[in-house]
């Protein structure tokens, strides 16, 4: 015969709707963190480099993709969470877009052959380092969720421990503004010696590279949400 | 009156053969689900949770379980429209044992959520109102367990938010979660073993022979609580700080020691469940047996035999090891998501209102008191997700259950009564 468990408690339970942003966070990191690598194959000329960088990214994108759909399917709307579903999904949402803004700036390398001008690459560097950081910075607070259910998201020090993250989030966006402008001027200072359609993309690029620190600072309000009663 | 002299024997024999069916089926499904929370949390093995239910639902059943089976037994119907036919109180008392049986059988098979209690309580309607009338039913009574059946879950739930508040509070929220978590545990096992024995011996315990008066019951649960607190202390006070395990979650510490925890209330959701569940399989079974002996006598105030007691809690036992450990298994699986700190305070809470209920003599569902209070400790934003589609489920298994178990009764009582005549 077969008895099949009639508890309700084991229904009522559902997965933790923070392991899977967590996991989805991870994936959005290491697509991020190829950016350099793909950078790099760009100003070595290694075109060859260039299209495995961006075909690389392009599959890691499609891997956070899965999660996050994965994630939507299970939210229903009879789920009483510890936090606003309307949050959550803009948080995977805003997670989601800096994967696809790797992906976008791997498409534009792919497309164009492009000119490189060598007296950026320091900036770029700088750039990337920074765009880094600031997702290294968001993914540590997203790290932090689990902790944050078990304090109830109120009062005391673990918020005081993510306050903490979440204002150096903010730091490292308002650093990258400044490098984005001397990045932008020393673009507009060197453009007339190159190609105007290079040009037109290179600050393409800088403005998608600006956009991922953007994102990163939108995650940090979606999380002070969480935080404020 | 003839009926029950010539066939008394064997009408005896269908009370007890129905009465393990039904107690059975309770150990076989609930007592699973009530323990399923300390399983799932790693705190027991599947073993020690038969081991623990085996105990404590015994003694549970044995010592506070007189109060809702007398509500089970004379709470429900009124027979004084039958006094002269008593043979029709056996028939439907048997008819209501098979029926609630059976019907729990069905659901456990299908997977439906229903409730024990629900189960008999359905059934009992529905014989009464074929076999003596509608006006022998007491409504009013029946309208006080439907109440109850909201406001303990919710009972529940308040406490279980109370707790999770304190850990919060005194050991999460503090700069040395590990050490807070060490120095608070005996305060809670305490509070266990103290809530449960004082709830238990508030009202004397007059089927056992042993009067304790106010004071008296106060001291010796505060003696149990300091025993239980004492081993709880025993068993935590060695659980050191590895921060490489602390890594990925910050509180793993901290959870190590709330699991030994469980252990306690896994002890006092077997006693909970064994105050309160066994009446519902022993309580038509006692009714019987006190007709039959007394030669029909159907209005009399018999206490309770002990033997019908030790046989429901045999039953219950039964089931939870024949087909019991296997739902444990699954039900254990599936709520890891409650963690030991979250199980300790679901559980503790659950126990507490079970018990509590008992001494009033109400029948009310220990699933359903666990669920109410899982719902507190999501309240108080302490879980990840709970799908509150489950609540509707349960409504519905409650609105279905009760139908359900009347009609059935109705159709065994018109069958014993064609055979028997």
């Amino acid at each position: 015969m077969p008895f099949r468990s009639t508890s309700p408690l084991s229904r009522l339970l559902r997965k933790s709707p923070f392991k899977p942003i967590q996991e989805h966070m991870r994936a959005v990191f290491v697509c991020i963190c190829s950016l350099p690598p793909l950078f790099e194959a760009l100003f070595d000329q290694d075109r060859e480099k260039v299209l495995e960088h961006a075909e690389q990214i392009r599959n890691l994108e499609t891997e956070a993709d899965k999660i996050k759909s994965r994630f939507r399917l299970n939210m229903p709307k009879t789920l009483l969470l510890p936090v606003d579903r309307e949050d959550l999904l803009n948080l995977i949402a805003d997670q989601d877009s800096l994967a696809d803004i790797c992906e976008n700036i791997g498409k534009i390398l792919t497309y164009r052959d492009m000119e490189v001008p060598h007296t950026l690459k320091p900036y770029i560097d700088e750039l990337l380092e920074g765009t880094i950081e600031v997702s290294g910075e968001a993914r540590k607070m997203i790290e932090e969720l689990d902790e944050l259910v078990e304090v109830g998201f109120g009062g005391g020090r673990e918020i005081e421990k993510v306050s903490k993250i979440i204002a150096g989030v903010r730091k490292s966006e308002h650093n990258i503004d400044g490098v984005l402008n001397r990045t932008r001027q020393e673009l507009f200072a060197i453009e007339s010696e190159l190609n105007p359609v290079d040009v037109m993309f290179w600050y393409k690029i800088i403005e998608l590279l600006s956009n991922i620190s953007d994102q990163a600072e939108n995650m940090a309000d979606r999380l002070l949400l969480f935080l404020s009663r | 009156m003839d009926i029950l002299t010539t066939y008394g024997t064997i009408l005896m024999a269908l009370a007890i053969i129905f009465g393990l069916y039904m107690t059975w089926g309770i150990g076989a499904n609930d007592l699973a689900n009530a323990m399923g929370t300390s399983v799932g949390a790693g705190a027991v093995t599947v073993k020690q949770a038969i081991f623990i239910a085996i105990v404590f639902e015994f003694l549970g059943a044995v010592i506070a379980g007189g109060h809702v089976t007398s509500t089970i037994r004379k709470g429900i119907i009124d027979p004084a429209g039958i006094i002269d036919n008593p043979e029709i109180l056996v028939y439907g008392m048997l008819a209501s044992l098979l029926a609630a049986a059976f019907w729990l059988m069905i659901a456990s098979t299908k997977g439906w959520p229903v409730s024990t209690t629900h189960s008999i309580i359905g059934a009992l309607i529905g014989f009464a109102i074929v076999g003596i009338g509608p006006e022998s039913v007491k409504w009013d009574k029946v309208m006080k367990i439907v109440a109850s059946w909201i406001i303990s879950p919710a009972i529940g739930g308040t406490i279980s938010f109370l707790l999770v508040m304190s850990t919060r509070k005194l050991i999460l929220d503090t700069d040395n979660p590990l050490k807070n978590a060490k120095r608070y545990a005996p305060f809670y096992i305490f509070i266990v073993g103290f809530i449960i024995s004082l709830v238990t011996l508030f009202k004397g315990l007059k089927h056992l022979n042993i009067e304790l008066s106010g004071p008296e019951s106060f001291a010796f649960a505060a003696l149990i609580g300091l025993l239980t607190a004492a081993i709880g202390w025993y068993f935590v006070r060695n659980i050191q700080d590895i921060p490489n395990e602390n890594r990925e979650f910050h509180y793993t510490s901290v959870e190590k020691v709330f699991t030994p925890m469980m252990l306690f209330t896994a002890c006092a959701m077997a006693f909970a469940h064994g105050s309160n569940d066994v009446a519902n399989g022993i309580g038509p079974l006692a009714a019987v047996v006190s007709i039959i002996s007394s030669g029909g006598e159907v209005m009399q105030s018999s206490e309770l035999p002990l033997w019908i007691l030790i046989l429901g809690g045999s039953g219950i036992v039964l089931g939870l090891v024949t087909l019991g450990y296997r739902v444990m298994l699954t039900v254990g699986k599936r709520i890891t998501e409650l963690t030991p700190s979250r199980g300790f305070c679901a559980e503790l809470a659950a126990a507490t209102t079970v018990v509590l209920a008992s001494r009033t003599g109400l029948p009310v569902s220990t699933t359903h008191i666990l669920v109410g209070a899982v719902l507190g400790v999501g309240l108080a934003r302490g879980i990840g997700a709970l799908d509150l589609r489950v609540i509707g489920n349960i409504i519905l298994s409650w609105l279905v259950t009760l139908p359900a178990g009347a009609v059935m009764a109705m159709i065994f009582f018109f069958t014993l009564k064609g055979i028997f005549g």
